[in-house]
């Protein structure tokens, strides 16, 4: 009777979330808190992982994949084949760090390029160790002007506390979702078979 | 005495010249009341003679007769006759013997005491003192010593006699008034003797005057003394009258006494009379409630209760030894012992009918429902779901007997005086009473159960259709998801418009799994939930009415109040009779309760026949409801029942586990299509998941752990063998995939008890990733990878590395010709093809494409740099690079990333 229990997750909605930042900024440390209730004090550098959760958005039932990916690459290209399949980005740097909050623009940039034909890629700016007020070398009004310069959420986490930790990914998954409903209603409307299409397909089919 | 002897020397004496000495009151012995005294006298003139003489008191007159005289000198012997008693008895012995009896002994002895001085001053002959106290004799001696040495002189010194200074005043005052005295002796003397004369004459006068007066003295006596004999004769009556008034007092006294005794006698028959009355009577009330009271009204039981006791009272009362024997006793002990016969016949019969009516009653009212659920019963097989549906609504309850129990109660002191009397038919009742309540409750029960297992087979039929499902039978799948689409469309109606049949199928039918196992918990609760109290119940009932547990309570409560040990010696014998009324309850309750356990290990096989993982619910419940019931009262019935059963339950638990890790073993897979996540990895996650909801708070942790741990070694060595066999699937992808499937189901789960293998799987996943990454790696650039491996091959066994290009194998040309096999192009299409070949070994589920993807760039890029490190290295300054740059390949990973 387990045997039905895998096709029945497949056959839920999925929404893929990549986690994007400097090394070091809590990414994989926000993943662990919102997956398993769990923050791991020690650091060690994530190469890629990836996690699936049945979660309950709005009422449904859907799952999110979240694609923890490493921060430190020597080769931003490498990142180009997970960025292509991500629906939905966070957008994570330290307010303890300005470094990381500049290499947002970076990141920013090289998504917009390999989702070029999108017309708007869900992401939301996320400022962790919210917690680590003291050391905060990043005001959120500044981090807030640049997230409205994108016209993107600001939200600040701490993944220590488990603050807004649930709220940036559910954020997301709504703006996500919503960016699909629209897509089906405009594919359902006229049928305008390009790129889009094929590649909502694919999300659907898996 | 004194009187006397002045009379004596006066009268007889003095005219005698003879002086009295000693006189001593005496009478002859023999003879009462011949007064006469015995005198010792001496001679005034000498030489003086000792006399001893016995002078007679005359009868008539007062006057003395001077009888005998004896010489001291004839005395030969004094006979005191006793020295040291007080005895007045004493001998004289003259010419014969004389024998006298003093009036006192003081007399006596004084008189002995004067003979014996008299003998020693004037005769100092031999005298026999005989029997005479020596004090007597001695006393004396010193002064009789001093006078016999002074010899003759001392009458001469006794004559003489000095004037003292006042008669030497008087005779010269008197010399004075003669003053002629002197000159005229004669005249003087002439004169003296003339006034001497006179005085002698007035002397004698006196003498005379006063011998009258002496006369009426002793008249005066006598008639005093003849008063006395007169006041003596009567007090003499007095004491006669007293006499006889002492005798009547004491026979007044007697009959007193008598009454006293005859009065006790009487009023302790009363008492006994009274104790028979006040204890062996029985009120005619009483006697006729026991003999035709109402047993069915409240009043009448009351009445009868009442009358009951005061029967059991005057049935105990404690007789004393005699009492059995009096006909009135014996009497109404038989009469007590009809009574109590024929009461306790009519409380049998009419209990008896109470249980007859009461079980009649219930099982009537029974029977009209089991009635419609045997009918839909019947119906049930497929055509007609609506009664289906209507089945899972009805009531799963199991009918209260508290109307009946509490009737009965009402009974329960009557049962109390039964069993205290008549132990036999109190037996007989219980008897009857468990053979009625038996066949009731087989028949609630059975009933109870049957809509129990009717309820949970409305929900097996869902899940055979599953299994038919799982199976692949086609056929019942239709009919399966059209059924569950009745049970869940509320809950899954959005989800079914927007998914396929066949997912929604799939879909509906696991959340029914869910739905089922919910059902399933809760009918199974409501058995157990309804169980309880109808057996916590009957056995609080049992215990009441038939009075088994009474003495246990106090027996109990003593024990706690002594704890110090004084009373340890007492409590085993009422333990003992504590413990066996608790056995006759429960062998009551196992009696009554006897398809209880079968009926409960039908249910559970059936639960566990319907889903095996229906044992987890029922061992959670059971051991739920066993430490509940165990709290309440370990010993009871229902606590030992479920004990037993959770034996059964546990049995179960442990096959369901051990059912699963054999469902892992037999897994096999298609030799077509790829592995991905193996079915019992994705069964391991959702048994740990409902295992977690169910045992969430449960007691049994423990047995859960074990099993996951057998569970998970099961789940891993299925893996690695799955693995080995995989054909189509890389043996690395399968346990690359399922691990990080268990890893994230382990981490997402938080089994304290799995935390090693949650580490292991990680372990593994990366393992088997970075294995997986590089065998695959050897593929796009295979001649490359075969040449530098020669290189460093050579390197290790001690060619220098800037040597190596002398090797005829590995020199420049060599190397040019392997690099030429590999222009960018080529590069480029090799790793679209490795892209290709990892999305197709690659399951959806676990999402690892873009994972390994990454790793196998960096695993490229880090290929690539270390054959150009080695190219450097080994052949310097050769000017031989690769046919692509880095940049190139990350171009390639662009592309390849635009392009799916």
């Amino acid at each position: 009777m387990a045997a039905n229990k895998n096709k029945n997750q497949s056959s839920l909605v999925l929404h893929k979330v990549i986690m994007v930042g400097s090394g070091g900024v809590g990414k994989s440390a926000l993943t662990l808190q919102f997956m398993y209730d769990e923050f791991v004090e020690d650091y060690e550098p994530t190469k890629a992982d990836s996690y699936r959760k049945k979660v309950v958005l709005d009422g449904e039932e859907v799952q999110i994949d979240i694609l923890d990916t490493a921060g430190q690459e020597d080769y931003a290209a490498i990142r180009d084949n997970y960025f292509r399949s991500g629906e939905g980005f966070l957008l994570v740097f330290s307010i303890t760090e300005s470094e990381s909050f500049s290499a947002t623009s970076d990141f920013r940039e090289q998504i917009l390029r390999v989702k070029a034909e999108e017309d708007k890629v869900p992401l939301l700016v996320v400022g962790n160790k919210s917690d680590l007020e003291d050391r905060r070398q990043v005001s959120a009004d500044e981090a807030r002007a640049k997230a409205d310069e994108w016209s993107v959420q600001y939200v600040e986490t701490s993944a220590k506390t488990r603050a807004n930790v649930d709220k940036v990914f559910f954020d997301l998954m709504r703006e996500v979702r919503a960016k699909k409903m629209s897509e089906t209603k405009e594919k359902n409307g006229k049928k305008s078979g390009n790129k889009k299409k094929s590649l909502k397909e694919r999300c659907v089919l898996l | 005495m004194t009187a006397i002897k002045h009379a004596l020397q006066r009268d007889i004496f003095t005219p005698n010249d003879e002086r009295l000495l000693s006189i001593v009151n005496v009478c002859k012995a023999g003879k009462k009341k011949k007064n006469c005294f015995l005198c010792a006298t001496v001679t005034t003139e000498r030489p003086v003679q000792v006399k001893v003489v016995k002078v007679k008191k005359s009868d008539k007159g007062d006057f003395y007769k001077r009888q005998m005289a004896w010489e001291l000198r004839d005395l030969t012997e004094v006979d005191a006759r006793d020295a040291n008693k007080d005895n007045p008895e004493f001998d004289l012995h003259f010419e014969k013997v004389y024998r006298w009896v003093a009036s006192s002994t003081a007399e006596k002895n004084s008189f002995i005491s004067c003979i014996w001085k008299l003998n020693q001053r004037y005769l100092r002959k031999k005298l026999e003192f005989v029997n005479v106290s020596p004090q007597l004799l001695e006393e004396s001696v010193p002064s009789g010593e001093s006078q016999s040495v002074a010899g003759g002189d001392e009458d001469v010194l006794d004559d003489y006699q000095e004037l003292n200074t006042r008669e030497e005043q008087d005779i010269e005052s008197m010399m004075e008034v003669c003053e002629y005295a002197i000159s005229n002796a004669e005249g003087f003397a002439e004169k003296l003797s003339r006034e001497l004369q006179v005085l002698d004459g007035a002397n004698i006068q006196s003498i005379m005057a006063s011998e009258k007066q002496v006369n009426l003295l002793m008249q005066l006596l006598d008639h005093a003394l003849s008063e006395v004999d007169n006041i003596e004769g009567k007090l003499l009556s007095y004491e006669e009258m007293l006499q006889s008034v002492k005798e009547q007092m004491d026979q007044i006294s007697q009959s007193n006494r008598l009454i006293q005794i005859s009065k006790t006698n009487n009023d302790k028959l009363l008492d006994e009379i009274q104790f028979l009355v006040n204890y062996m009577d029985l009120s005619k009330g009483h006697i006729k409630a026991l003999q035709e009271g109402d047993l069915s009204s409240p009043k009448g039981i009351e009445a009868c209760i009442n009358a009951s006791e005061a029967l059991s009272q005057c049935m105990n009362v404690a007789l004393k030894p005699g009492h059995d024997k009096l006909l009135a006793v014996k009497q109404q002990q038989r009469l007590f012992t009809e009574l109590k016969d024929t009461f306790a016949r009519r409380l049998t019969n009419h209990l008896n009918n109470v249980f007859v009516y009461q079980f009649n009653h219930f099982s009537h009212f029974k029977m009209t429902i089991p009635q419609f659920y045997r009918s839909s019963c019947l119906s049930l097989p497929g055509h007609d779901q609506s009664n289906t549906l209507a089945q899972h609504t009805a009531d799963l309850t199991l009918p209260k007997h508290s109307p009946l129990h509490r009737d009965l109660l009402r009974y329960a002191k009557l049962m109390e005086w039964l069993k205290n009397t008549q132990r036999d038919k109190y037996e007989g009742l219980s008897r009857t009473y468990v053979d009625y309540m038996t066949r009731l409750y087989e028949r609630e029960i059975k009933d109870f159960f049957e809509v129990a297992k009717i309820k949970m087979a409305g929900s097996s039929k869902d899940v055979k259709g599953k299994f038919g499902l799982h199976g692949s039978s086609g056929k019942l799948t239709g009919s399966t998801s059209s059924l569950n689409k009745l049970a869940v469309t509320s809950s899954n109606s959005k989800r079914s418009q927007s998914s396929s049949l066949l997912d929604m199928g799939n879909m509906s039918a696991s959340d029914l799994d869910v739905a089922d196992r919910t059902r399933f918990d809760k009918i199974f609760e409501q058995v157990l939930s309804e169980l309880e109290p109808l057996c916590l119940a009957e056995q609080d009932f049992i215990s009441k009415f038939f009075k088994l547990q009474q003495h246990s309570t106090p027996a109990q409560g003593e024990n706690v109040d002594d704890a110090d040990g004084i009373v340890h010696s007492r409590p085993p014998s009422e333990h003992r009779i504590s413990i066996s009324e608790k056995d006759m309850v429960r062998l009551m309750m196992n009696k009554i309760f006897q398809s209880i356990e079968m009926e409960l290990n039908s249910l559970i096989a059936l639960g566990d026949k319907v889903d095996s993982f229906n044992s987890l619910y029922m061992l959670v419940k059971i051991s739920h409801h066993v430490l509940t019931a165990e709290n309440v009262d370990p010993a009871s019935y229902l606590s030992t029942t479920l004990g037993n059963v959770l034996v059964t339950v546990k049995r179960n638990f442990d096959k369901c586990i051990s059912g699963q890790i054999r469902q892992m073993e037999e897994v096999k897979i298609s030799k077509k299509s790829k592995v991905g996540i193996l079915q019992f990895v994705t069964g391991f996650e959702e048994f740990a998941k409902l295992a977690e909801a169910i045992f969430r708070n449960a007691e049994r942790r423990g047995d859960l752990d074990k099993a996951y741990i057998k569970l998970i070694r099961a789940v891993f060595n299925n893996v690695e063998k799955v693995a080995n066999e995989s054909q189509k699937t890389p043996r690395d992808v399968v346990m690359m995939e399922n691990f990080h499937h268990i890893f994230s189901t382990l981490s997402s789960l938080k089994i304290s008890c799995l935390e090693t293998e949650r580490k292991d799987a990680k372990q593994k996943y990366t393992e088997h990733l970075q294995s997986y990454v590089i065998n695959s790696l050897g593929q796009p650039l295979e001649k490359l990878n075969h040449f530098f491996e020669g290189v460093e091959a050579r390197v290790a066994q001690g060619v220098r590395e800037e040597e190596v290009s002398y090797q005829l194998a590995f020199n420049k040309q060599e190397l040019r010709k392997v690099i030429k096999e590999y222009p960018g192009k080529e590069v480029k299409k090799g790793l679209d093809n490795l892209y290709k070949k990892v999305d197709k070994h690659l399951c959806d589920e676990e999402n690892l494409l873009q994972v390994v993807w990454h790793s196998m760039q960096d695993e490229f890029i880090r290929q690539y740099k270390h054959f150009e490190g080695l190219i450097n290295r080994c052949y310097p300054g050769s000017g031989i690079t690769m046919e692509f740059t880095i940049q190139d390949m990350l171009e390639y990973f662009s592309s390849i990333a635009q392009s799916h």
